[in-house]
């Protein structure tokens, strides 16, 4: 599987048009629904390979985009929700820098 | 036939090659429309709180804590954060807070009205791509129906081709009845001509015959005749009155 290609589950006679929100392989227990003391086993099953991340996020924002933006009567949210998850990325990134800012030596 | 099987197998060895791609487990090659239906575009976006959290975070705090429940969290995540001075009240901060009550104040006073005019521009543009395609349909959708009037036109025409008919045929019968009126009242009338002519030969016969014979007994009498019968009657008159 090379950069442009479907995923290697995606079979259009099968799936119709390709949705990239969807995950196309064997779907696992919804992470919602996993018990706690199955969780490292859950996790153990994670394939953790740089493009199954990659194609996670990727799902992840194409599902944001058919939620919050790509529908006809779309509002201001999906840009305040922009505001605030970069305004949140840069003040983690600057943490060490605005840590300085503290006024009080002792909490 | 034959070649016909050869044909099928080399199709089968096709798609075989083709859903080689996909997954071990899915080799059907049958369109699965009730678990992967075609994704279609919402309308109406997901809902959210404070105009941008998704409203599925609140419902997830429901059932556990009710109403306020995400509201108390909220508050007490960012009180803990403010008094261990986790978040940093810099200088940057109180701009952040000022642009936040600009962009609100802004969001709830132009908003609405923004949002309606975007939503009628989005109608608009919308109806526009769509107008040819309605359009074309409808042009469709009246040939058809004149195409089913035409034809019950048709149908109409058919009833009036058989009165048409109906009435050539009267007028044959009208024009039959005419000449057969025609016939006998031709005949009717040489009939009563030769009777006429009969009738006046035979009346202008009898008036000759008549004249001949009453000129023929006139011219007989002779003046001897005429005086005996003179006398005769004289006779008859005398005897009569004395008589009397």
């Amino acid at each position: 599987m090379g950069f442009g290609d479907y995923p290697k589950e995606y079979n259009p006679a099968v799936h119709g048009p390709y949705d990239p929100a969807r995950y196309y392989g064997k779907p696992d227990t919804p992470f919602g629904q996993v018990k706690i003391n199955e969780l490292g086993s859950w996790l153990a099953r994670r394939n953790k390979s740089p493009q199954a991340i990659a194609g996670a996020f990727s799902r992840a924002w194409w599902r944001w985009q058919h939620k919050y933006v790509q529908p006809k009567k779309v509002g201001i949210a999906p840009f305040f929700q922009l505001l605030v998850g970069s305004m949140t990325f840069f003040y983690v990134i600057n943490y060490g820098k605005m840590k300085h800012h503290r006024n009080y030596k002792y909490h | 036939m034959l070649s016909r099987v050869a044909l099928r197998s080399a199709a089968a060895r096709q798609s075989t090659a083709l859903v080689a791609r996909g997954s071990a487990t899915d080799v059907s090659g049958v369109r699965d429309e009730k678990n992967f239906p075609r994704p279609v575009r919402a309308v109406e976006p997901g809902k959210v709180r404070l105009g941008f959290i998704p409203e599925e975070w609140f419902q997830f705090f429901h059932s556990k804590t009710g109403v306020t429940g995400p509201y108390t969290f909220g508050v007490g995540l960012t009180t803990y954060l403010f008094s261990k001075e986790i978040y940093v009240m810099e200088h940057e901060y109180y701009t952040g807070l000022s642009l936040l009550i600009m962009v609100a104040v802004a969001a709830k006073k132009f908003g609405p009205s923004l949002a309606a005019w975007l939503d009628k521009e989005v109608d608009a543009i919308e109806s526009d791509w769509n107008s040819s395609r309605v359009e074309s349909i409808k042009a469709l959708e009246d040939a058809v129906e004149a195409e089913k009037k035409a034809q019950w036109r048709a149908q109409g025409q058919e009833l009036l081709i058989e009165a048409k008919k109906e009435n050539v045929l009267l007028q044959l019968e009208a024009a039959y009845r005419e000449r057969l009126m025609n016939a006998y009242s031709e005949v009717k009338r040489r009939l009563d001509y030769q009777l006429e002519k009969s009738n006046v030969e035979r009346r202008l016969a009898q008036r000759q015959m008549v004249d001949w014979i009453v000129s023929n007994v006139t011219k007989a009498i002779t003046p001897d005749q005429e005086k005996q019968t003179l006398d005769r009657c004289i006779a008859d008159l005398a005897a009569l009155a004395a008589r009397k």
